[in-house]
């Protein structure tokens, strides 16, 4: 009961807090109720940041930017409109959220796919709200019976008008902020909705390890613009609200100060939360309307600025955050789990199973060629025109002294490095210029050297959502992940947060996300470090079974594991092809124990 | 196009882009030697110009108010270093929020000392003339300073052994910490010498920028864009962004409209980072 609600308190909360906003409405103060409307929009402003920065992972400082542009444009819209037709809000609020979502998509196409760091995004994003209020200061247009007056604002705004026709009124402020609770309600709950889905699953993925969910073969970028584009169309309706509560809009909506509001909201009611920034909107408009002065007051920039030095050093997760981790305290741990384990071992009868079936769903194995492959960073060139051909048969090792280049020739192969040079090819397919992602779902799949898994989601749903790379159905991924989970024997783990699963159980459970994809071609990278001795023979056991079915290049130091392995070992050295062959002749060839050992004249 | 508007107009963007690159000098070095965006930057160098202009107001001459800008601020500096940005190393954006809040109570400060308009102080009236125009030598004065600044800065940073320690502790942090550098007295006096660098920019544009609480609003913006564009090498890459950038814009503003200007440098550097996501210097092979 206490588990359950707490679950869905962000579902019951909500809901008890709009009802009770709706019930106390009639009989608010007009002028309290007309203040209070406007930290309602705030608040709603507040959310569409926290889409982007709490659940995607960038602190976007345009969203004043999308929150004016789509408040101009559905000013604009409605004084045409609502005096013939009446109904303001049909107009503006689709006419804004499209818009604002059009300015975003086309903010975060160039963010996402040029591939910026964190902070030139944020930078970026700060450009757009300040060019939007250099220009706008002397920007002068005339659309319909709407006149956009640079500094001067645009003023003539209708209000809140239901009604259709001429004769339809303006809201008076009560019933005008029942309306504005309903609305954000709607689009908090529609929020809230997208998050749980499975969209709003690979935008937590993409938050936790971005790397990671493009090796599971997810369109990262497209996910990433379509977010930004949701929470550009929650700023555009919050702008159009705002339009039709003011009535009169200027520049200063673009602002510093406005920019620095909306962070503010969001830390104050808790980073991520959905909730928090309309309890932080509420927080800070309350306060600022009891110590005088309303929001536009003398002073108030001081405390807020205080208030946020504050937040960030002493309350990072806000109000809604710190109840939250109180509120965990008194149930049980699910991590407990965690120490409940024995050694991995693998069911070979599973692990055939699901590699047949794997088969038959994704076809046969398919081969990995390099061609002349060729990789520099400055002086250095980690992947120096290496050829080489991988069949499905038998496993491939590389081996090679530390810095020989063999992860760098993996990535090379998964499309993390990009080759100035050669050919890749997966099957028929040319994939040398194939994004990560086109890469996974042609058929590979790899495991990086650090074990990467989705520390903040548990062990079944890590497997559930490289299943649904590849699925793309809930109901199959529930049922291959069920099954990956078993072949591991991490049944008894399957609620704990993969963050507090052992480095060795991490690497297994990076593993059988690999394994989730089901993949034509692995590429294993240092899969035994950290494992006991146990767990590498069940690996080796593993990695051969993988082999009969698929293609599978090991990159590994242990020279024990590769030995049982059994299989066509390949020797890197400083960036090329050095020898090949099977282990028995490799351990008795000179050279390769030279650069080994470090003597001679090959090194 | 006459040799002498085009003259005019070479050296007066040179000189725009020089005031750009003073002002914006602190930041990078507070970014690259620490890591730290200071969104306070601007507001640092507005208290800059108001030392220097209450130090003038008391009859200190110009020349000493200068000096006393940059203790001031450098002061302010490592306090609010003790005080704010060493609990909050390693995250980036939690200090840029940080420093957002700090500017904002500077600024609402400066308000409430000062009024939002003071009197500027007159700048020497020295003009030189090219053909029929005529430059003030003040604002070229800028280009001479800029030039020595980074000069300064590089040697502070190279030859002496604050500055080793100061490029040993962002580059290795652990190793020197291992080898006993203590690096967050090294951080406080970076990111006071940060501030002081601000301090110095509002003191000796004071007869050309007069001092407002908002006005470092305009250098600040135009400064982070200009290191993070510039990246990691923080200050050849500054000095490069800054000379393309403020010089470009400046250009453009006086074939056009300062508005038009202003939309330049924002665009180009949209540009830029659209190129270059991770910065122009991102790949450079130097380290400052």
């Amino acid at each position: 009961m206490f588990e359950k609600l707490y679950k869905s308190s962000g579902l019951i909360f909500p809901a008890l807090a709009t009802i009770a906003a709706l019930a106390v409405s009639g009989s608010l103060d007009a002028y309290l109720a007309f203040v209070a409307t406007s930290w309602i929009i705030f608040g709603l402003l507040g959310l569409s940041l926290d889409v982007i920065w709490g659940r995607g992972g960038l602190l976007s400082l345009a969203q004043t930017a999308f929150y004016g542009l789509g408040g101009y444009f559905g000013a604009v819209v409605a004084i045409n409109m609502a005096p013939t037709y009446g109904m303001s809000l049909v107009w503006a609020l689709p006419c804004s959220a499209l818009f604002g979502a059009l300015i975003a998509a086309a903010l975060g196409y160039v963010i996402f796919y040029a591939r910026m760091g964190a902070l030139q995004s944020t930078i970026l994003s700060y450009t757009l709200t300040l060019l939007l209020w250099s220009v706008t200061q002397t920007f002068k247009l005339d659309v319909g019976a709407a006149t956009i007056g640079g500094d001067n604002g645009l003023s003539g705004i209708p209000g809140f008008v239901l009604g259709f026709g001429e004769e339809a009124k303006k809201l008076k402020p009560n019933a005008a902020f029942a309306l504005v609770v309903c609305i954000s309600a709607a689009v908090y709950f529609v929020t809230y909705w997208l998050m749980r889905s499975n969209f709003g699953k690979i935008v937590d993925c993409i938050r936790i390890d971005i790397q990671k969910t493009e090796l599971l073969g997810y369109d990262i970028r497209k996910v990433q613009v379509l977010n930004f584009a949701y929470s550009g169309a929650v700023a555009g309706i919050a702008g159009a609200l705002f339009a039709l509560w003011a009535n009169y809009l200027n520049p200063s909506i673009f602002s510093v100060q406005e920019a620095l509001l909306v962070p503010i909201y969001v830390l104050v009611g808790g980073l991520g939360t959905l909730a928090g920034p309309f309890l932080g909107a509420l927080i800070i408009g309350g306060l600022s309307f009891w110590l005088g002065g309303g929001a536009a007051g003398g002073q108030t920039t001081l405390i807020l600025g205080t208030v946020l030095i504050l937040l960030v050093l002493f309350l990072q997760n806000g109000v809604l955050g710190a109840l939250g981790s109180l509120w965990r305290r008194f149930m049980p741990d699910p991590n407990n789990a965690a120490r409940l384990t024995g050694a991995v071992q693998i069911d070979t009868e599973v692990l055939e199973d699901i590699l047949v079936e794997a088969e038959k769903t994704a076809g046969p194995a398919k081969n990995l060629s390099t061609d002349e492959a060729f990789k520099r960073f400055g002086g250095v060139i980690p992947v120096n025109k290496v050829s080489r051909d991988f069949t499905p048969g038998e496993p491939h090792s590389l081996i090679g002294p530390n810095g020989a280049g063999k992860s760098s020739f993996l990535k090379t192969c998964v499309g993390l490095y990009r080759p100035e040079g050669g050919t890749i090819s997966l099957g028929d397919e040319d994939i040398t210029k194939a994004p990560v992602f086109a890469r996974v779902r042609s058929g590979m799949g790899m495991k990086n050297q650090k074990p990467q898994v989705f520390g903040e989601k548990t062990v079944r749903e890590n497997l559930w959502i490289a299943a649904y790379a590849r699925t793309k159905d809930s109901a199959k991924s529930d049922a291959i992940s069920a099954q990956i989970l078993g072949m591991l024997g991490l049944g008894a783990q399957s609620g704990v947060q993969a963050s507090a699963l052992s480095h060795g159980q991490q690497q297994w459970l990076d593993i059988g996300m690999v394994l989730c994809l089901a993949p034509r071609v692995v590429l294993l990278d240092e899969p035994a470090a950290g494992m006991t001795n146990e767990e590498t023979r069940e690996l080796s056991v593993l990695v051969r079974t993988l082999a009969k079915h698929t293609t599978v290049v090991v990159v590994e130091h242990d020279m024990e594991f590769v030995r049982t392995l059994e299989g066509h070992v390949t020797v890197l050295h400083q960036g090329k092809l050095f020898a090949e062959g099977d282990i028995k002749t490799l351990r008795a060839n000179d050279a390769v124990l030279d650069i080994y050992l470090g003597r001679g004249e090959h090194v | 196009m006459e040799p002498d508007f085009l003259a005019t107009v070479l050296l007066s963007s040179l000189s725009s882009a020089s005031i750009l690159l003073i002002a914006t000098l602190g930041l990078a070095v507070v970014y690259g030697l620490m890591g730290v965006i200071n969104l306070a930057h601007g507001e640092f160098l507005m208290v800059g110009a108001y030392s220097a202009l209450t130090a003038t107001q008391i009859g200190l001459p110009f020349l000493l108010a200068i000096p006393f800008a940059v203790f001031m601020t450098m002061l302010i500096g490592a306090v609010v270093e003790l005080l704010i940005i060493r609990r909050l190393y390693g995250r980036i954006f939690d200090t840029m929020l940080a420093t957002w809040g700090l500017g904002m109570v500077f600024n609402q400060t400066a308000v409430l000392l000062f009024g939002t308009v003071s009197p500027g102080i007159g700048m020497p009236q020295w003009n030189f003339r090219i053909g029929d125009f005529s430059l003030a030598v003040y604002p070229l004065t800028m280009i001479v300073v800029a030039a020595l600044l980074l000069a300064f800065v590089y040697v502070l940073m190279t030859k002496t052994v604050y500055g080793m320690k100061a490029r040993a502790s962002i580059q290795e942090p652990q190793m020197a910490q291992a080898i006993g550098i203590d690096s967050a007295r090294v951080n406080t006096l970076t990111f006071a010498i940060g501030c002081g660098l601000a301090g110095f920019a509002g003191a000796i544009l004071l007869p050309i920028i007069p001092a407002t609480p908002s006005m470092g609003l305009f250098f600040a913006v135009k400064g982070f864009l200009t290191v993070v564009v510039a990246g990691p090498v923080a200050l050849t890459g500054t000095a490069l962004t800054a000379l393309g950038l403020g010089g470009g814009a400046s250009v453009t503003a006086s074939f056009m409209t300062s508005v038009i200007g202003d939309v330049f440098f924002f665009f180009v550097t949209a540009l830029l980072l659209w190129l270059y996501p991770l910065g122009i210097s991102s790949k450079w092979r130097r380290k400052l």
